[in-house]
């Protein structure tokens, strides 16, 4: 291979192009480190001298701890959501009949729909007065608007949770039926030639196998959906407000000392973000090997 | 794969599976029940803007609009939604240029570097990708202000190509490290230039990711809010940002206008793009 | 990585700081750009802003405010003056954030010449010095300004001193449906009875406009507008205060979603009205039910409807940044938003209703006549009643105080001094 013709120096230039790539993230932390201690940007103390103050007001305030909590909860819950919709998705479908295949598309079409345009069709069909409550008057089971369960600006934040899921399960339905795919029939024609029943065949050969696969692309559908702020500023409640709406809320705080406070929360989404980074990873790191193996087993 | 414990296994769920599949009422109108439920979440909120796009004062409690009228569609191409469409185009064709450009060299570096660095330089390509818009929007932001470049065209899409790199990488690492390198090590040891490498061996392999590639690099920008509003200042209108403001602005009709230029393009873009990949 | 991280992190400061006595010569020299400007006769200025670009940072959630801004006005700009318009999103605290950081990078003229600002961002701006002037006075239009209201001289009770010029005025109203509510409540004492007898049907939002319904009911049971003129007192305000959460304690039980969440803006709740979840929305315009009706929003049979207790009217202005790289076509701009032609433009209801901060009675011929003769929409609200019940802004602290303190008892944080 050509690896040994290379020199050491060479072999590290692919490590700062990557590090190129990521570069304006650590910048922009940087930037925002120097923001939230007062040395920069509109929260600028005038006498140039380190304030820490910000960093104990947002660590110490109740709210930043709901909100951090109530993003984390809807996020997990998204995701949970999208990845059964998902694994569904790909289990009922996956033969190569026309139907299957037409199936698989149509649940991968609306992968360009923005994370705003899921968010304004919820409060059409969520609302109290959506789609959803005016199927129900039809019905005779809604009176009035307020007979309908709130789904959206509510504490639980239900439509957003159902908003997300949605968005992002076109997304991991497109990475499982991809997965799923990869793994073959090879394994589960073995089994089912054993005699295993179809629940069996699953448990033990197909899901080990997917949920494998899926595993890096669930955690980064987790962070964007605790990163997005346009679905949330749309449907989300006063409190708990999500760490997104919050973060520019304090951006725009009237007292220009106090936008620290949006640097601080931005740091702290980074920090998640960053550890699902690692979680990401080393989840690709230890079962892609596995699945490269199973590809080429199954190829072979 | 031991064969004996899926054997046990299945002895074990056996009565489980025969409760199963006798109880459920005519298993074979299953499929056409879940493919209509399908096809009704996954096109019904389309569908739903495509009405709506059409429709003036549609309130509670009717199921139709009040009037259709095709006011709303007919202002596009006069209007700051035509220009919109134009101008995210123009971005998103230019990130994915970029994004394509960058990522191949980068992806193929990343490929040859040992295991640590490998995991360290994927974590690193990932990190924009993964970061929260306002985080990272704040930092490009400064990034553009210092080049000069903040509230122009050009300051967006430098910001576009950002995550949109990152995004590309990631498809094509996960192809470059899994593929089969043999036949460009036959092509090198038969003595191809590099360039006949790239075009007859490489580039062909990598035609389905690299697809992939542009099309995730094309979707990052045209869909980009947060960058757009951070970097160009509002100054920059792109086709979201149009949306945005109308869906705030509480225009139902014309923000639906706006969400299907949005959506619909590039559903049958990624469409077409996919069954040309799955010729290949 | 973190050695580069932190060097290039410094360095954007570094730069800014070092830089800063460099690039206070371009920095100067918008200002003083501005000053010779407005030394200059009127149509050396115009003569200079000939064939340039003018980027207008202004709020764009209005179709109407858009229609007339794009169409008409650019349209006057470019076959009067030469002038390009280019009118993008931007106001309140953004504008103020990204002046800041513009200042930072030291980078010179910035892309806006013209900011539309009023209140609290104009407090901010020249708290921050980030408004060039003064240059008001200069504009051949000015001198039709009515000097005589108070709700145009004084913004937020700040004196403009030429470094804002007013363009238009609105007043507060309650928007109501004429079937579902044919007798809407006309004070808050009447509005609280109104609450408790139909709950869930009733709320403000949590933007701007939910604040100003607040003060205004801050004004009603603290004691009259005039207990909060002349400036900011910490006992004034905290009288005030309770007075508000006193009447939305009491009332918060009947409110809708029993108060625990608020619409998010004035369009979520024109929404919710149109819809029928709601028996009430407000605007800061008065005209803007009239207006939403024209675009199918509000139903046919909404209604503005103000209160006895006072509304607020309130002027808006546009400023020019320090930065503005065209100072000379924002001047240009500015006159044509303040000329009678466009105040009569812009005052006629099928464009926008968008009160005149012209004196009616001193512009010249014809427009004189034509502002007299101006049929207003049968809709609307009556002059008369509006000028009765206008309560001026009072200093803009009380507007930020109300809003976090607001948010705080919503969220059941303690109040906090920082």
């Amino acid at each position: 291979m050509s690896r040994s013709l290379t020199t050491p120096a060479a072999s590290r230039l692919p490590l700062l192009a990557a590090a190129l790539v990521a570069a304006p993230v650590l910048v922009g932390a940087g930037y925002a480190i120097l923001a939230s201690l007062g040395l920069a940007g509109p929260g600028q103390a005038a006498n140039g001298m380190l304030d820490a103050s910000r960093w104990h007001f947002v660590l110490s305030s109740r709210s930043t701890w709901w909100s951090i909590g109530w993003s984390l909860q809807v996020a997990i819950i998204s995701t949970a959501l999208a990845t059964l919709g998902a694994v569904v998705v790909a289990a009922a479908f996956s033969t190569s009949t026309r139907a299957d295949r037409w199936a698989r598309g149509v649940a991968t079409l609306p992968l360009p729909v923005p994370h705003l345009v899921a968010a304004a069709s919820a409060l059409l069909v969520l609302g109290q007065s959506g789609l959803l409550a005016r199927i129900g008057y039809a019905l005779g089971l809604v009176q009035t608007p307020a007979d309908m369960p709130p789904l959206v600006y509510d504490a639980p934040g239900v439509g957003l949770m159902l908003t997300l899921a949605w968005k992002e399960w076109t997304f991991l339905a497109l990475v499982a039926i991809a997965v799923r795919g990869s793994i073959g029939d090879l394994y589960d024609e073995t089994a089912t030639g054993l005699g295993a029943r179809t629940w069996t065949r699953w448990r033990l050969v197909t899901w080990p196998l997917l949920w494998r696969g899926l595993l890096p692309s669930v955690i980064a559908v987790f962070v964007f959906a605790l990163g997005s702020y346009e679905a949330a500023v749309l449907l989300a409640p006063v409190q708990p407000a999500p760490l997104p709406v919050l973060t520019m809320e304090r951006f725009a705080d009237p007292a220009l000392a106090r936008r620290g406070d949006a640097y601080v929360l931005a740091l702290l989404a980074l920090g998640i973000a960053a550890l699902a980074v690692g979680l990401h990873e080393w989840s690709r790191a230890r079962w892609s090997r596995l699945h490269t193996d199973t590809t080429r087993g199954a190829s072979s | 794969m031991e064969s004996r414990p899926v054997v046990a296994s299945a002895h074990r769920h056996d009565a489980w599976c025969i409760v199963v599949t006798t109880r459920l009422p005519a298993p074979h109108l299953l499929r056409p029940i879940a493919l209509l439920a399908l096809v009704l979440f996954s096109l019904g909120p389309m569908l739903l803007l495509v009405l709506q796009s059409f429709a003036f004062g549609w309130r509670w409690p009717t199921l139709w609009p009040d009037t259709l009228q095709l006011d709303a569609w007919r202002n596009v191409s006069s209007g700051t939604l035509g220009r919109g469409l134009f101008t995210s185009a123009g971005l998103a064709i230019a990130t994915t240029c970029a994004a394509v450009l960058f990522a191949l060299p980068i992806a193929r570096g990343m490929a040859t570097l040992p295991r640590p660095w490998s995991h360290i330089a994927a974590a690193l390509v990932f990190l924009p990708v993964a970061a929260p818009p306002i985080a990272l929007g704040a930092g490009l932001h400064v990034v553009a202000l210092q080049l000069g470049v903040a509230g122009s065209w050009s300051g967006v899409w430098l910001a576009h190509c950002v995550p949109a790199v990152g995004y590309a990488t990631l498809v094509l690492t996960g192809v470059l490290s899994t593929r089969d390198a043999r036949d460009e090590e036959v092509a090198r040891t038969l003595g191809a230039s590099a360039v006949h490498r790239w075009r007859y061996v490489l580039l062909p392999q990598l035609r389905g990711a690299l697809t992939e590639a542009a099309a995730v690099a094309f979707l990052v920008s045209w869909a980009q809010v947060a960058l757009t509003l951070l970097v160009g200042g509002g100054a920059v209108r792109a086709l979201p940002i149009e949306v945005l403001a109308l869906v705030r602005a509480g225009q139902e009709t014309e923000a639906a206008v706006g969400a299907v230029l949005l959506v619909l393009p590039a559903m049958l873009a990624l469409s077409a793009l996919r069954r040309g990949a799955a010729r290949v | 990585m973190c050695v580069l991280t932190a060097w290039v992190a410094s360095g954007c400061g570094a730069s800014g700081r070092d830089s800063a006595a460099n690039d206070r010569a371009s920095v100067v020299s918008a200002a003083d750009e501005l000053a010779t400007l407005t030394a200059l006769p009127w149509d050396s200025v115009v003569e200079r802003a000939r064939g340039t670009t003018v980027i207008w940072r202004k709020w764009r959630g209005d179709p109407a405010i858009n229609a007339f801004v794009d169409g008409w006005v650019a349209e006057q700009l470019r076959t009067r003056y030469d002038v390009r318009l280019e009118a993008v999103e931007g106001q309140g605290a953004e504008l103020v954030n990204q002046l800041v950081l513009e200042r930072e990078a030291g980078r010179g003229r910035g892309t806006a010449s013209l900011l539309w600002i009023n209140g609290e961002t104009f407090a901010q701006l020249r708290a921050e010095s980030l408004l060039a002037g003064p240059w008001a006075g200069v504009l051949p239009s000015a001198a039709y300004v009515d000097s005589a209201s108070p709700i145009i001289t004084r913004d937020f009770e700040q004196d403009p001193a030429g470094y804002e010029s007013p363009w238009g005025s609105v007043q507060f109203a309650l928007i109501h449906d004429t079937v579902r509510t044919p007798e809407p409540p006309r004070t808050f004492a009447e509005l609280a009875a109104w609450i408790q007898a139909h709950p869930g049907r009733f709320t403000h939002d949590q933007g701007f406009t939910g604040v100003t319904f607040l003060k205004m009911l801050m004004y009603a049971n603290g004691g009259g507008v005039d207990a909060f003129a002349g400036g900011f007192s910490e006992e004034r305000y905290a009288r005030g205060r309770t007075a508000v959460f006193e009447w939305l304690a009491r009332v918060r039980p009947q409110l809708w979603r029993k108060g625990t969440t608020y619409p998010p803006d004035v369009a979520a709740m024109h929404r919710l009205f149109a819809n029928n979840e709601l028996d009430f929305s407000m605007s800061n315009n008065q005209h803007d039910v009239i207006n939403k009706i024209r675009q199918g929003v509000l139903p046919p049979t909404a209604r503005a409807t103000l209160l006895r207790d006072g509304t607020i009217a309130n002027a808006h202005y546009v400023g020019i940044p320090f930065n503005a790289p065209n100072p000379a076509g924002a001047l240009v701009v500015a006159e044509l938003l303040l000329s009678p032609q466009a105040q009569y433009q812009k005052l006629r209801p099928e464009v926008w209703a968008d009160g005149t901060v012209l004196d009616v009675t001193r512009v010249p011929e014809p427009w004189r006549s034509r502002f007299a003769s101006l049929a207003q929409d049968p809709r609307a609200l009556s002059r008369d009643s509006l000028a009765r019940y206008a309560r001026p802004e009072v200093a803009p602290a009380y507007h930020e105080r109300l809003q976090a303190d607001w948010r705080a008892w919503v969220r059941g944080d303690t109040a906090r001094r920082e």
